[in-house]
């Protein structure tokens, strides 16, 4: 089985500042790879572990898909290769666009059977990129997939909802977006890190592949939510009237 | 080179480790650098103020291209009580020799830029790998051990920091007692960049190194520092273990009550906390390890001691690039004739002594001592030469 694993770059949002006017800064933060595409990424190796085959990453946008640390992150993971289509265009790009471009590099990668994506992306998190790829493929598509069985031309795959799991079976080729509960992705070894250097990867650009003209959605402003004043009312102690002065005061601020 | 065997391996990718890795890549070893953290500075901290002389014979035009936040030109120090302070001020030209060239660092870009000059000159990085354990056959450490894995080399260079585990599994340290030991916390504030250089008096790219002696002023035993970076501000404190009762939680408050006092409270007026960390470094003057080798290993920066701290002034970093690099050159040496036996690596103590290091922590601790001689506030003169000599840790 050939498995292609969609996965995205993001900021670290550990190391995201809020300024003063509620705008974001993205100045002192690192970059990593978005935490549920890990659990794509992990279900693709464990996949291949199983049933053979080879796991590529795919992945497009900015300038940061040509950054040798991430390249060495993804590589360290288990996929044998990575792919990547980098152009100015798709640095913060919308979901549609994203998902346009991911389909046109698809065509540059080979003959493939399954298409994995993670549950939606570390920072936008639309949870939209998945679905509409598989939509511009044409091929079966799903979303919310907890488990992953491969079969003869087919894999059967569960989806955990509210109160009862689905079981399917999907044919190939297709796309499938997995949760981020699928498993646990592994910590890389010292020589998977060390052989992730060696290991190839493309990085294609607008002159190879057919990228989206235009995008969809705009984005008209990012602001964090506004922080609340905190009226700072300290009740110690777990004594009735103690437990009495709290509610009151919960009481009085509701009213 | 076989897939798991290297020439040297540097556990550890602090600024000891990544200068004696560098300097080996330099001469066409292969090393590699096995870091816990995420990233190189992800898990250092600093107070803040790098005394660049070390690092310049490794890069030369290190100042040119280093991300060095501002050349620290004025000293300041205060002595607090709690609800007032008094302030002297030299001028940094008096440190002058290997101290002329001093600039305030921020860990986390600076170490991950040394780290990336390393790497393009063949350091081979593992980042977010702890080792666990060292493989020791017949009393000679011959490689290291991360999870399930092992990874051989001729010699382990041990620049694991303050905490220094494996160097204890080598033999060459006991474990820390607690009062070794002192814990520093420092937050990052940001403050926009003119008002900063208006408000220290500084021109563009100079910066300030600020000590504050608290004794009891804000907190049990705790003194400050403070450093301006370009668009943010160091402040920090350090005290004993001893004296924080529940280590994490205090060690906040003692930076807020720092944070308080009128003599800092308007200094970072207006700006804004941007990172937090704590730390643990090593008490006193500090000492020297007796034995910084063993067979097949090798102790370097805060893991081999070699750190100053007179609890407002703090140097260690200089003194980690030096072992670094002396570290590399004795395993330049033993790579010619093969022999990495504790007797042939003892030429790194040899060169340890004779280098600036006891040098420099011995004066340090008698300059610190003579503050306490009233004798000295009667003669400005004197007064002038102890600051600066202790300013300069
Ligand atoms: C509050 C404070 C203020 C200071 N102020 C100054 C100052 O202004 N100027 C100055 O010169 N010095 C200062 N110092 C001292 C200075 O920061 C240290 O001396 C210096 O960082 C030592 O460098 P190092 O490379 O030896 O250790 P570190 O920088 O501590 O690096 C050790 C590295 O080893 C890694 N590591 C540890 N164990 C393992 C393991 N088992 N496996 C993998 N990796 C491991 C750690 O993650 C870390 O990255 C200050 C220290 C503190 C705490």
């Amino acid at each position: 089985m050939n498995i292609l694993v969609c996965y995205k770059i993001v900021p670290d949002e550990q190391d995201i500042v809020v300024k003063p006017d509620q705008t974001l800064s993205f100045d002192r933060a690192e970059l990593k790879i978005g935490q549920y595409d890990l659990n794509a990424v992990e279900a693709g190796v464990q996949l291949v572990e199983a049933a053979g085959g080879a796991v590529t990453a795919l992945t497009v946008g900015g300038a940061e898909v040509d950054n040798s640390k991430m390249k060495k992150s993804i590589l360290s993971r288990g996929p044998g290769s990575n792919l990547a289509v980098k152009d100015d265009s798709l640095a913060g790009a919308d979901s549609a666009t994203t998902a346009k471009a991911l389909a046109a590099a698809v065509k540059k990668a080979g003959e493939w059977d399954l298409i994995l994506c993670g549950e939606g992306s570390s920072d936008l998190y639309s949870q939209q990129v998945g679905v509409q790829l598989g939509e511009l493929l044409g091929v079966p598509t799903l979303n919310g997939v907890s488990a992953i069985t491969p079969g003869d031309g087919c894999v059967t795959v569960e989806r955990t909802l509210e109160d009862e799991v689905e079981t399917l079976e999907v044919r190939l080729p297709a796309v499938l977006s997995v949760t981020a509960d699928i498993n646990v992705t592994r910590v890389p070894s010292m020589k998977e890190i060390l052989g992730a250097g060696k290991k190839p990867s493309t990085i294609l650009g607008s002159g190879d592949v057919e990228l989206p003209a235009g995008r969809a959605v705009e984005t008209t402003s990012l602001l964090a939510p506004a922080q609340a004043q905190r009226k700072c009312v300290l009740v110690e102690g777990d004594s009735d009237d103690k437990i009495a002065e709290f509610c009151r005061a919960i009481r009085t601020e509701l009213q | 080179m076989a897939e798991d065997r290297f020439d040297a391996i540097i556990v550890g990718g602090g600024l000891a480790g990544i200068a004696a890795a560098y300097r080996l890549a330099q001469e066409g070893l292969e090393v590699l650098v096995v870091e816990r953290g995420n990233t190189c500075g992800s898990k250092n901290m600093t107070g803040g103020r790098l005394y660049t002389h070390t690092l310049e014979k490794l890069i030369p035009d290190l100042l040119q291209r280093a991300p060095l936040e501002r050349r620290i030109v004025k000293e300041r120090f205060s002595l607090l009580t709690p609800s007032s302070g008094t302030t002297i001020e030299v001028d940094s030209a008096k440190l002058g020799g290997l101290y002329a060239n001093s600039y305030s660092v921020l860990r986390a870009p600076f170490d991950r830029w040394l780290a990336d000059e390393a790497e393009a000159a063949g350091v081979m990085f593992v980042c977010g790998v702890l080792v666990d354990d060292l493989i020791i056959r017949d009393g000679r450490v011959c490689g290291i051990i991360a999870g399930e894995e092992e990874m051989e080399a001729d010699v382990v260079i041990l620049a694991e920091g303050v905490n220094a585990q494996l160097a204890q599994k080598a033999g060459l340290r006991e474990e820390l007692q607690p009062d070794q030991v002192e814990v520093g916390a420092k937050e990052v504030l940001s403050l926009d960049q003119a008002v900063l250089e208006d408000r220290f008096h500084l021109a563009p790219g100079e910066g300030i190194a600020w000590i504050i002696r608290g004794e009891d002023a804000f907190g049990p035993g705790a003194n400050g520092f403070l450093y301006t970076n370009k668009d943010t501000i160091s402040l920090g404190v350090v005290t004993e273990i001893g004296k924080i009762p529940s280590a994490q939680h205090s060690m906040v408050e003692l930076v807020d009550l720092l944070k308080e006092h009128p003599v800092v409270a308007p200094l970072i007026a207006g700006s804004k906390t941007v990172e937090y960390s704590a730390h643990l470094l090593p008490c006193g003057q500090g000492a020297i390890l007796p034995r910084l080798c063993g067979d097949g290993v090798l102790l370097a920066g805060d893991a081999a001691g070699l750190a100053i701290n007179l609890g407002y002034v703090v140097r260690g970093m200089d003194l980690a690039v030096e072992s670094g690099l002396l570290c590399a050159e004795t395993v330049l040496k033993c790579h010619e004739t093969g022999d990495f036996s504790r007797d042939a690596l003892s030429s790194y103590e040899t060169a340890i002594q004779n280098s600036f290091i006891p040098r420099d922590m011995e004066r340090c601790g008698s300059y610190a001592a003579q503050l306490g001689n009233k004798a000295l506030y009667d003669d400005p003169a004197k007064l002038i030469d102890v600051l600066t000599a202790v300013m300069q840790g």
